[in-house]
């Protein structure tokens, strides 16, 4: 079934990628200072894919994600004030300061957890799927991986896990051409991810990642059909990340030019601006009234995040396992 | 002046995004992975060699299929068997979108090729079918969800073409002429080929249209009750043949009487009629629907918002088409498949 999107809707998909977007861009500037301590990866560009999957989603059902996980982690509903606290390694954060940019879990909105080991949402997935499933619950389970993750023979197994066990997971694959510097051109085999659907037995699918649009049917065909029990499948986005693999890399290994070009054609904000505008849904000034928002939003997360306190010696042995 | 090749030279072009939309999870259309339609290409270039064409000009694009014919064409040539075709790929710069097609598409023709051989679905063809002026296409389906190609091996669509670009069938014999429909808005000028579908969807979105419940009007070229997809839907009511003077038009209703139709692989829904009529050539109707969006052969291309009016003419000068069948009945008629094999058997 079609589903309409609503004012409302639109208003809250441009809200989201807007704060995912003053969110990275913010990071790229404070990063360069050398006050965040570790490694951050950034995830602007890519907003319309965590966006567009997120909207299908409530709380109930589950997301994996990955190093590039600040965009998973906003669209899923994780405070981004207290990941800001988080990626500068304060109390305050999400998990408390301790675990950074790649270890933002909130179990509280169904956010598994960024994820360091490249590949390592697939297994996941497949747990709170089957759990989901015997429980006889109607929630589904996203995993996002990228172009260089395909390749992990995690994907791979978990691809085969959920389509033997008809578990409730997407497969959700975002191919930004790269894997660190290596062009996905050298390291994946089949050119198009979403070709291996069919290996597992399950529906593959490519879709626009500049395009909110196109990502939120797509996602939403697939996850409708996980929730009615239909089983797993596999959804291909194409898009590009704006900045290096992490914050600091010289991207010698991309053409002149190639990001500038996508922001002036491509950009999945400026597209989402302009098709909802010149159709009449959102005026402009709704649109510059969130930007306004979103930008104190974000401009307040850092003031507080440098001013908060951060874990003391106390706190390094509270929070190393979880009793259940 | 432009360049015209002298020996005979077949175009082809293969969409690299064909065969992997929305309609994968909507219905039980599979995945068209890009290594089947190399193979596709490799029975084509076999079929070409066996009759002797010379030459093939090859759209290049970025995922894969010309990388993997260069593969395969290196390991044949290795191998010593039966020869291909030199294949040239055309000299363009790339935009991973439906502009690489129109442009190959542009400088084949201006190189003169016989036939430009089509892998992909009503929608590639639909993008060909702009820029191919009179050249003759032979269309194949790569994937599971097409009215306008050829669902057909490779191999006869590749002898069929490789006939007429040798000149051993000539075209008047081969081809047939197909209808189009142009749609026409103060800033539009589009053509389809087998259907336009306005669909109540507000967005673009995924492009394919997948959901019944939200088509409000469509107009066709033709209507087969053995065809999948949206023209099914005419062709239920009333069947349109490919070389009928005439199209049709429906406008569905949500309640009332319907028809049973065939609008997607493993997908047979009935869809409420409203009412439905012939469409005669060169008369526009008006599109009535004010909000949504409309598909061309499938894909939503145009969204509605109620400023702006839009017409669908039925023309009867679409592309030419080689029919595949008739071609190589010809080609037996006119002792084009006789060899000899005593003097063509090397010593
Ligand atoms: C198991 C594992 N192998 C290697 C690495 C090092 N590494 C970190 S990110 C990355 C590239 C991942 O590329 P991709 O999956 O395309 O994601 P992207 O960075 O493009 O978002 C690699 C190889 C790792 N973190 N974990
Ligand atoms: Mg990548």
């Amino acid at each position: 079934m079609t589903k309409t999107l609503t004012r409302e809707d639109l208003l809250k998909a441009y809200r989201t990628m807007r704060t995912i977007r003053e969110f990275e861009e913010r990071l790229h500037t404070d990063f360069a200072t050398g006050e965040i301590p570790g490694f951050v990866h950034l995830y602007a560009g890519e907003e319309a894919s965590a966006t567009g999957v997120c909207m299908n989603l409530t709380a109930d059902d589950h997301i994996a994600s990955t190093h590039r996980g600040h965009g998973h982690c906003i669209a899923k509903g994780v405070d981004p004030v207290g990941m800001m606290a988080e990626i500068w390694g304060k109390k305050t954060g999400t998990c408390k300061g301790k675990g950074g940019s790649m270890h933002i879990a909130d179990l509280s909105v169904g956010m598994l957890g960024a994820n360091g080991i490249v590949g390592g949402g697939g297994p996941l997935v497949c747990g709170t799927a089957l759990a989901a499933k015997l429980r006889n619950q109607p929630f589904v389970s996203v995993c996002f991986f990228g172009d260089g993750a395909s390749n992990q023979g995690t994907i791979f197994e978990a691809m085969n896990l959920a389509s033997v066990w008809n578990l409730p997971v997407i497969f959700l694959a975002e191919n930004n051409g790269y894997a660190e510097a290596t062009s996905s051109k050298f390291s994946v085999a089949c050119d198009n991810i979403a070709d291996r659907a069919s290996a597992f037995g399950m529906p593959g699918i490519t879709v626009d990642g500049f395009d909110f649009f196109a990502v939120y049917e797509a996602a939403g065909a697939a996850i409708d059909r996980a929730r009615n029990g239909g089983g797993p499948s596999l959804v291909e986005v194409k898009l590009s990340r704006y900045y290096g693999h992490f914050e600091g890399d010289q991207q010698t290994y991309r053409a002149a030019g190639e990001v500038q070009n996508i922001r002036d054609t491509k950009d999945c904000l400026m597209q989402f601006a302009h098709r909802v505008t010149s159709s009449g849904e959102i005026a402009q000034a709704e649109l510059d009234a969130i930007d306004a928002e979103v930008k104190a939003l974000i401009d307040g997360s850092v003031v507080k995040a440098k001013s908060d306190p951060k874990p003391t010696e106390a706190d390094l042995l509270t929070d190393v396992y979880v009793s259940y | 002046m432009k360049h015209i090749h002298t020996i005979p030279s077949i175009g082809i072009v293969a969409n690299p995004a064909s065969g992997r939309d929305i309609r994968r999870l909507t219905s039980k259309a599979l995945v068209f992975p890009t290594v089947e339609k190399i193979n596709m290409i490799e029975r084509l270039l076999g079929a070409f060699g066996a009759v002797g064409v010379e030459h093939v000009m090859m759209m290049p694009d970025m995922v894969g299929i010309a990388a993997g014919l260069i593969r395969a064409i290196d390991g044949h040539r290795a191998q010593g068997l039966q020869p291909w075709p030199v294949v040239d790929f055309v000299p363009m710069p790339l935009t991973d979108s439906p502009r690489d097609t129109q442009e190959a598409v542009r400088r084949m023709r201006a190189a003169g090729v016989a036939v430009i051989v089509v892998l992909g679905g009503d929608g590639t063809h639909r993008i060909v079918a702009g820029e191919c002026g009179d050249t003759p296409l032979a269309t194949l389906s790569s994937g599971t969800n097409n009215a306008f190609p050829d669902l057909r091996e490779p191999t006869l669509t590749g002898l069929a073409a490789g006939l007429v670009a040798t000149g051993a069938v000539p075209v008047s014999e081969a081809a047939r002429r197909n209808k189009l429909l142009r749609v026409r808005g103060s800033k539009v000028d589009e053509i389809a080929l087998v259907d336009v579908c306005v669909t109540r969807q507000m967005h673009l979105g995924a492009r394919a249209v997948w959901d019944p419940a939200t088509i409000a009007e469509l107009f066709v070229t033709f209507a087969e009750p053995d065809a999948i997809g949206l023209s099914s839907i005419a062709a239920m009511l009333e069947p349109v043949g490919r070389e009928a003077p005439r199209g049709s038009w429906v406008r569905c209703a949500t309640s009332g009487l319907g028809v049973l139709a065939p609008i997607a692989p493993g997908l047979v829904t009935p869809v409420g009629i409203d009412e439905h009529g012939l469409l005669a050539p060169g008369r526009p109707m008006q599109i009535r629907t004010e909000q949504g969006c409309i598909a061309l052969d499938g894909e939503r291309e145009i969204e509605l918002n109620g400023h702006q009016t839009y017409s669908v003419t039925l023309e009867l000068d679409g592309p030419l088409t080689l029919d595949v069948p008739a071609t190589l009945a010809a080609a037996v008629r006119r002792g084009a498949m006789v060899r000899d094999l005593i003097r063509s058997a090397a010593p």
